[in-house]
């Protein structure tokens, strides 16, 4: 009680400061006087009694200053006045407010945007309903051992009939298709869904309704659910959509509903249909085809379905032998599994902006110590005036905690701009890269970082403001030992200089793979192409497959014939897909004549593409064996294949393969002996960073494939020819979609998206941590210079000549920089492991890549030191000896 | 440092409400005088503290203040005991006496506890 109401008069006490503080004085007088007097009466002259009077008391200011922390509530209090006084402080500083602030801006904004990034990927839930709890499976198998891959319709049943520890699963497959009918044709990402997916993943209609158990019937009169952006886009968000029809690869479907906004899953889907079990799509119930998604019970870890599922795929191998004895279905957190790869590469960038920011507090810690040594009479002074050892360090770290909430709000735009720019750049395939935007967090994280840092970087100097002996500094007029400064700063100068050698040994080992990258030459002509999708534009389940096959080739010869007319195009091929797309076909379980049928090494896969005639010319690809396709190959001709150099090494050992015969199994059954007619060069079509692999080529013309992708050579800018060409071809196929179109270059360009954006990323954090370290460097030496100018003075006027005292200013900052680089070198050597799964061409630990960043630091370290080293050199001893 | 401090203001405070209970209402320079007088150099220097401690009990109510003139006519602020300054005191003073006499007990050299 008696707590509660002394505080509350001190409360009270915050707004009746006037009168109190005339009170205050009144009564310090009033008790002068009556000492006064007394003294006087004992026979004192009345100098000596005002004097005895004042120092028993113990300093009238003192007094009033303890007085006053009683009084109000201090702590509010003087935490205002700290607020103000630090304000007028960095008013009155403008060029160090400047220098920090920036400093901090461009520290706290790398580091908050890079975390927004990381917060969105990898620490977000998913926006599924328990999507903590949320698993994929998918199955592993001897034969494509590195790839993921699809289940089946009975893997799916068992699944989710017999693993336990699964609350619920759903299962889907995932396709393009070409919607026609209205406006140009467009391809969409369309998903076959069971009839529980919507509700595994916990999501509503928008508009109508989503698909239910009634609607995975056995007919192919289908309904379909559109996202919200191709109800927009396409359909101009029309109430009265339900019950019109979509044309999909030529077949009908009714719109029943439209899914929640930006509800995508999987892959930015625009169209679900129930996952048909039709006779007629008998491809659901074989392997690879059909994706599972699982929600795990409550309390359930994924141990426990793991083991369920291992005792589930035990049988599937008896009944498809072709599956092996390695079959297994593999069980992951959707989000390990969304976010992939991607997780190592933002931790590493976080890190480096955590240095980044290390750095600008180890620079800031410096600054303030060289100026609060500036600063040292000020402080004395308000020492002998009453302030408390807490008071001083308190205002220290209110004037810091200032600073960086004043860097931490410019950090907050040096964020938002960030991530606009990060999304801006990352490659498509992002993951996530939809849900990184600017938000609460991104507040929230740049305030709480900017507190942090302010009292991370106040926490050395307001130490050393409150150990101040006042009596000693105002007595020596100001100089003050500096000795310990020098302690501090150097130790800080060390620790700037180490990290960033860290970043920049990374960022020089990044740019290092993407030279290798961009220098990197597939084998193949890349200028003047252009290139495109002509996906099947929707034809009827036929009898007939060939029949329809050579349709298609007849379309397409019709279609290259067209735009090889059009002007500025020089020649027109096409295949079944493109190159370097990030996408692999590949092919395993081929019978070779004349080779041991060694199953360890059929098995393994080798790249297949079905190529027009004239495909090696129009990418110029020598055939250093027999000769290309041509016209007569086909579909009723001799069987013909072409190798490359790669696989005709590998299975044969030799290049001198032509006649021998390859039969390649579908389904589990051979297509008949091909005979090898030529061997081609070998080119880096699928990857551009790893060697060429076995692959071989047939003619589209004996194929079954139906979409094509054309490669047009022009005679000027590919890119100016686009809009010609897809005229050309929907003045006759008004049907037929053109999508992908992009110049080869950029495809190229775009294979190496990821290392380009992180390259660029931490080549940034390198660039801006070594110029503040450097600017670090250059604040600590030149101050040391300014406060040994005396002793300097001293050294000439004793002999020392200008290239001694310019050889000791290097010398100390050098060996500094020496110093810091080394321990930044055993940093980097244990750190860029981290990066080794991005880079290409030069080792982790390259020691020319390291040698030359060493380098690189004690060159520039050295050029800060350089200005201040010549100041030192130009001091005259005269003025340096009289400076006091 | 700071355990010293406390117990040097509890000691203070106590000695401020015995001093106006002895003596009756009272300016801060006579409290500080009285103090002196009966404890020695304890407060020989440093008055000003003093003020600090007047505060902190009036802000608990166990004393009053008003101005009024000293015996040689100078204006000064009179501290005066209230109700619940007498009670607190008699509290104070006899927590005081339990822990002096438990301490004295505790160091008294040789004897052993009856």
């Amino acid at each position: 009680m008696r707590n509660l109401r002394a505080w509350f008069l001190r409360l009270v006490g915050l707004f009746r400061k006037e009168r109190d503080e005339q009170e205050l004085a009144e009564e310090m007088r009033s008790h002068l006087r009556m000492h006064i007097d007394d003294n006087v009466r004992a026979g004192m002259s009345v100098e000596q009694a005002r004097r005895d009077a004042q120092i028993k008391l113990g300093g009238i200011e003192a007094t009033k200053e303890l007085y006053r922390e009683r009084r109000g509530l201090p702590l509010l209090e003087t935490f205002l006045q700290d607020v103000r006084f630090a304000f007028r402080m960095l008013r009155r500083n403008p060029g160090f407010t400047a220098v920090a602030v920036l400093t901090l801006a461009l520290g706290i904004g790398a580091n908050t945007a890079i975390f927004s990034v990381v917060n969105a990927v990898l620490l977000r839930p998913l926006p599924y309903k328990n999507s903590a709890r949320m698993i994929t499976i998918h199955t592993k198998t001897a034969m494509f051992p590195q790839f993921e891959l699809a289940s089946s319709w009975p893997a799916f049943q068992a699944i989710s009939g017999r693993a336990g520890a699964l609350e619920s699963a759903a299962a889907f497959w995932a396709t393009e298709r070409t919607l026609t009918g209205e406006g140009e044709p467009e391809v969409l990402s369309v998903a076959g869904v069971s009839s529980n997916f919507f509700q595994q993943l916990g999501t509503t209609a928008e508009n109508g309704r989503l698909l239910s158990e009634g609607d995975q019937k056995l007919s192919l009169d289908d309904v379909a659910v559109i996202s919200e952006r191709l109800w927009r886009t396409r359909f101009a968000s029309d109430n009265a959509i339900f019950g019109r029809k979509l044309i999909l690869n030529q077949q009908i479907y009714t719109i029943v509903g439209v899914a929640a906004r930006n509800f995508r899953y999987p892959d930015g889907t625009d169209i679900w249909v129930p996952l048909s079990l039709a006779p007629e799509t008998e491809q659901n119930h074989t392997f690879f085809r059909l994706q599972v998604i699982g929600t795990l019970r409550e309390g359930e870890t994924l141990e426990r379905v793991q083991a369920q599922l291992g005792i589930i795929a035990q049988e599937f191998p008896k009944i498809e032998p072709r599956l092996g004895k390695d079959f297994k279905l593999v069980a992951q957190p959707l989000l390990e599994n969304t976010v992939g790869d991607a997780r190592q590469n933002y931790l590493v960038l976080l890190g480096a902006t955590a240095f980044v920011l290390l750095i600008a507090c180890a620079n800031l810690t410096s600054l303030l110590l060289a100026r609060g040594w500036g600063r040292h009479r000020e402080m004395a002074l308000r020492a002998a005036l009453g302030a408390s050892a807490a008071r001083l360090r308190r205002q220290c770290l209110v004037e810091c905690c200032l600073l960086a909430l004043l860097g931490g709000s410019f950090g907050i735009g040096v964020a938002a701009l960030g991530i606009h720019l990060f999304r801006a750049m990352a490659p498509a395939g992002t993951p996530r890269l939809t849900e990184i935007t600017t938000d609460w967090t991104l507040l929230w994280f740049a305030l709480g970082s900017s507190l942090v840092a302010g009292l991370v970087f106040g926490l050395v100097p307001a130490r050393h403001a409150s150990r101040i002996a006042p009596i000693q500094i105002l007595k020596e007029g100001g100089a003050g030992s500096v000795g310990s400064f020098f302690k501090v700063g150097n130790a800080l100068v060390v620790l700037e200089v180490a990290l960033a050698f860290v970043l920049l040994a990374g960022s020089t080992l990044m740019v290092q793979t993407l030279a290798h990258l961009l220098r990197q030459d597939p084998g193949f002509r890349v200028d003047h192409v252009l290139t495109f999708d002509l996906p099947q534009p929707a034809l009827p389940v036929a009898k007939n497959e060939h029949a329809l096959v050579d349709l298609q080739i007849e379309k397409l010869k019709e279609i290259s014939e067209g735009v090889r007319r059009l002007p500025g195009v020089a020649e027109v091929s096409a295949a079944d897909h493109g190159v370097l797309d990030g996408m692999r076909y590949v092919h395993s379980g081929l019978e070779l004549e004349d080779v041991p049928s060694d199953r360890a090494l059929l098995e393994q896969d080798v790249l297949e593409r079905y190529v027009s005639p004239n495909y090696f010319r129009i990418l110029g690809i020598p055939l250093v064996r027999g000769r290309e396709f041509n016209e007569r190959d086909a579909r009723n001709a001799p069987k013909v294949i072409i190798v490359n150099e790669s696989m005709a090494h590998k299975f044969w050992g030799t290049l001198d393969v032509l006649g021998k015969h390859i039969s390649i199994t579908m389904n589990g059954k051979g297509d008949g002996w091909n005979e090898i007619v030529g061997v081609a060069a070998n080119v880096r079509d699928a990857d551009i960073q790893s060697e060429a692999e076995p692959e071989f080529f047939q003619p589209l013309s004996q194929s079954g494939v139906q979409s094509y992708h054309l490669f047009v050579r022009t005679e000027r800018d590919p890119d100016a020819l686009a809009a010609a060409i897809s005229r050309q071809i929907w003045a006759k196929y008004p049907d037929q979609p053109m999508t992908h179109v992009a110049t080869l270059q950029r495809t190229i360009s775009e294979s190496v998206g990821d290392q380009r954006l992180h390259t660029v990323l931490l080549g940034t954090f390198a660039a801006l941590g070594l110029s503040l370290a450097l600017l670090g460097v250059y604040g600590v030496i030149s101050y040391s210079v300014t406060r040994r100018t005396q002793e300097i003075g001293v050294r000439v006027a004793l002999g020392a000549g200008p290239a001694d005292v310019l050889r000791m200013v290097m010398r100390q900052g050098l060996a500094l920089i020496a110093t810091g680089a080394g321990i930044g070198l055993a940093a980097a050597l244990a750190m860029t492991r981290l990066i080794s799964g991005e880079l290409y061409g030069v080792k982790p630990n390259d020691p020319a890549t390291l040698f030359v960043a060493v380098l690189l630091i004690l060159l520039v370290g050295g050029m800060a030191c350089w200005t201040p080293a010549r100041r030192a050199m130009r001091v005259d001893p005269m003025v340096a000896l009289r400076y006091e | 440092m700071a355990q010293k401090k406390d117990v040097w203001q509890g000691t203070l405070a106590l000695m401020v409400l015995k001093t106006l209970d002895t003596l009756g209402p009272l300016h801060g320079y006579g409290i500080a005088r009285r103090i002196e007088q009966t404890s020695g150099d304890l407060l020989a220097v440093n008055y000003g503290t003093l003020y600090p401690a007047l505060l902190k009990l009036e802000q608990e109510g166990y004393i009053r203040s008003e101005w009024g003139l000293s015996d040689n006519n100078r204006k000064a602020k009179y501290y005066k005991l209230t109700r619940a300054g007498k009670k607190q005191l008699e509290r104070e003073a006899r927590n005081w006496e339990q822990t002096t006499s438990i301490l004295a007990r505790f160091l008294a050299p040789g004897e052993e506890p009856s």
